[in-house]
């Protein structure tokens, strides 16, 4: 519990940031959504773009001059903005006793290395669901203006709850990395290369149909906004797969934390 | 009972020799000197036995039980103190020591102000303000609050000014009155030569010698120098000489070996003066080192 409480408290002001980033990312996102509004001449000039453009931005499952839809196109740059900040989080989270050398300190103490990971993943879980919640309420305020439908709001619910579990995969991986990287000053590099590597694989599967096999190397797609809208449910088989892929990771964050040197 | 035991303690990182076939034993209410220069691998030794890192081969015990299996429980009984304190940042003393102190099952408050008072210690500076000897005394303090069985020191007097450095050295001989043992690495010999009874001498990861204190001064060497007209150095050439060094008529060598012999040979010739001496605890260093 002591050491969930002062990580809460030294990762507190990251998240006020992270916060900060996210509101002001939902604010000009609705402000941009004015000039769509209602707007069919904004969708006569999307009809003229290339497929591929569209689809690069992931424009042409939705109809743009709604609330719902442009929420929909925002959903992808959350997921980014989110999972980058869950990487980050957990990567730093464990990475940080090493490079600020308190680590001597802390695994002196009579604690398990397993507790120290428990306890920093909990803290981060906290901060990553704090963020959702930001984010939540930032389009909650921001929307109520455009007097929204029950189904955006049911949109929304599907969206955060996709959010969600893509951070989740991103903060395990990070944890992960952060664990099993004695290099530490590499892990949380590495969890954001990886991140937008991934997220570019989701780019480019939407491209071809020849590249659609990409889609299952890239949590971005497991939960594909355009799907989510049309069927407002999650595809099972993607929950399942991004079930595995957090368990695996923090199976290995445990293993291979309890068994390497740390780096002093 | 051994309170510690290190049998055949190997580690290496890749390539580099971090310490090769490490064994000695410290008995309970010792304090051990661990002696070596800088890189020997006194700091990876203690690290093992705190399991912050793996040996490579062999094996060490705590209070009797393997010090990386049951690493936590026996963690409650070890005080630390690191060479260099790093602690969190944006933290007070205070804040610091009572975090440390809610990792034990005891109460440690009393303890925690007394050391503090000991210590002169501020508790309601941030720590990233303080200066590097008093980080260090936040070290000293965090360390014993828990009133630990077993203390690892770690160079521990570095950035201590004369008069802390005193303080603390009652401190652990206090704390080794009621019956503490310690474990104290360090390479200034003096220091060791004040507070231990037994000494490993550790080179280039390697044990090149375990020893009480005035065993190693007495029974190996005796500091011979010698005055006379016309000495010659060479003349004490032999077996068991060393160092032998010749200025302004003056001849001085260590000698290890039979008494009588070198008697003998010094009652061969004509001098002006002798003096025979235990040498210093430096000095038999610097001889293994050589």
């Amino acid at each position: 519990m002591n050491i969930f409480l002062r990580e809460l408290k030294a990762n507190l002001k990251s998240l006020l940031i992270w916060g900060g980033i996210v509101i002001l990312f939902v604010v000009m996102g609705m402000a941009k959504f004015s000039a769509y509004a209602g707007n069919p001449e904004m969708l006569a000039i999307l009809d003229d773009l290339p497929p591929a453009v569209l689809a690069a931005f992931n424009l042409n499952a939705f109809n743009l001059t709604t609330i719902t839809g442009f929420f929909g196109v925002m959903y992808t740059y959350f997921a980014l903005l989110l999972s980058i900040a869950a990487a980050m989080w957990g990567s730093d989270i464990i990475t940080k006793e090493e490079r600020d050398k308190t680590v001597e300190f802390a695994l002196a103490l009579p604690v398990t290395r397993g507790r120290l990971v428990t306890a920093k993943t909990l803290a981060t879980l906290v901060n990553c669901i704090g963020l959702l919640f930001i984010t939540w309420g930032a389009a909650l305020a921001t929307a109520a203006q455009y007097q929204p439908d029950s189904e955006f709001y049911r949109f929304l619910a599907l969206c955060m709850l996709a959010l969600f579990i893509v951070q989740m995969i991103f903060l395990a991986v990070g944890i992960f990395l952060g664990c099993a990287m004695r290099r530490y000053k590499q892990a949380g590099s590495l969890a954001v290369s990886l991140l937008l590597g991934t997220y570019f694989l989701f780019i480019i599967s939407g491209l071809s149909e020849h590249l659609d096999f990409l889609k299952y190397f890239s949590p971005f797609h497991y939960f594909d906004a355009g799907v989510m809208l049309r069927e407002s449910r999650l595809d099972m088989t993607s929950v399942g797969l991004s079930i595995g892929i957090v368990v695996v990771s923090m199976i290995g964050a445990y293993l291979t934390y309890a068994r390497r040197d740390l780096y002093i | 009972m051994s309170i510690i035991e290190a049998s055949h303690l190997t580690k290496t990182y890749g390539k580099a020799r971090g310490i090769i076939d490490v064994s000695f034993q410290v008995a309970e209410g010792e304090i051990f000197g661990f002696i070596g220069p800088n890189g020997a691998g006194k700091s990876t030794t203690i690290r093992l036995f705190l399991s912050l890192i793996y040996p490579t081969s062999g094996s060490a015990t705590i209070f009797g039980k393997d010090c990386i299996k049951y690493g936590p429980e026996l963690r409650q009984e070890i005080g630390y103190l690191p060479s260099d304190v790093f602690y969190y940042e944006g933290m007070k003393v205070i804040d610091l020591l009572t975090y440390s102190a809610s990792f034990y099952n005891r109460d440690c408050t009393k303890r925690l102000h007394e050391l503090a008072g000991i210590m002169e210690l501020d508790l309601h500076r941030r720590i990233d303000d303080l200066s590097y000897g008093n980080k260090k005394k936040v070290g000293i303090v965090q360390g014993l609050l828990h009133q630990p069985k077993l203390l690892f020191l770690d160079e521990p007097t570095a950035g201590l000014d004369p008069l802390m450095q005193r303080k603390f050295f009652q401190l652990i001989r206090q704390e080794n009155q009621r019956g503490v043992t310690v474990f104290f690495s360090s390479h200034i010999l003096g220091e060791v030569q004040r507070l231990c009874s037994r000494v490993g001498i550790i080179k280039e990861g390697r044990i090149a010698e375990i020893a009480d204190i005035l065993t190693l001064q007495q029974n190996n060497y005796k500091r011979i120098s010698v005055a006379g007209d016309n000495l010659d150095p060479a003349y004490f050439d032999m077996p068991g000489v060393s160092n032998l060094e010749h200025n302004n008529g003056t001849v001085h060598f260590f000698y290890k070996g039979d008494i009588n012999t070198i008697m003998r040979k010094i009652g061969g010739i004509t001098l002006s003066d002798v003096t025979i001496e235990e040498p210093t605890l430096e000095e038999i260093f610097m001889h293994y080192y050589e």
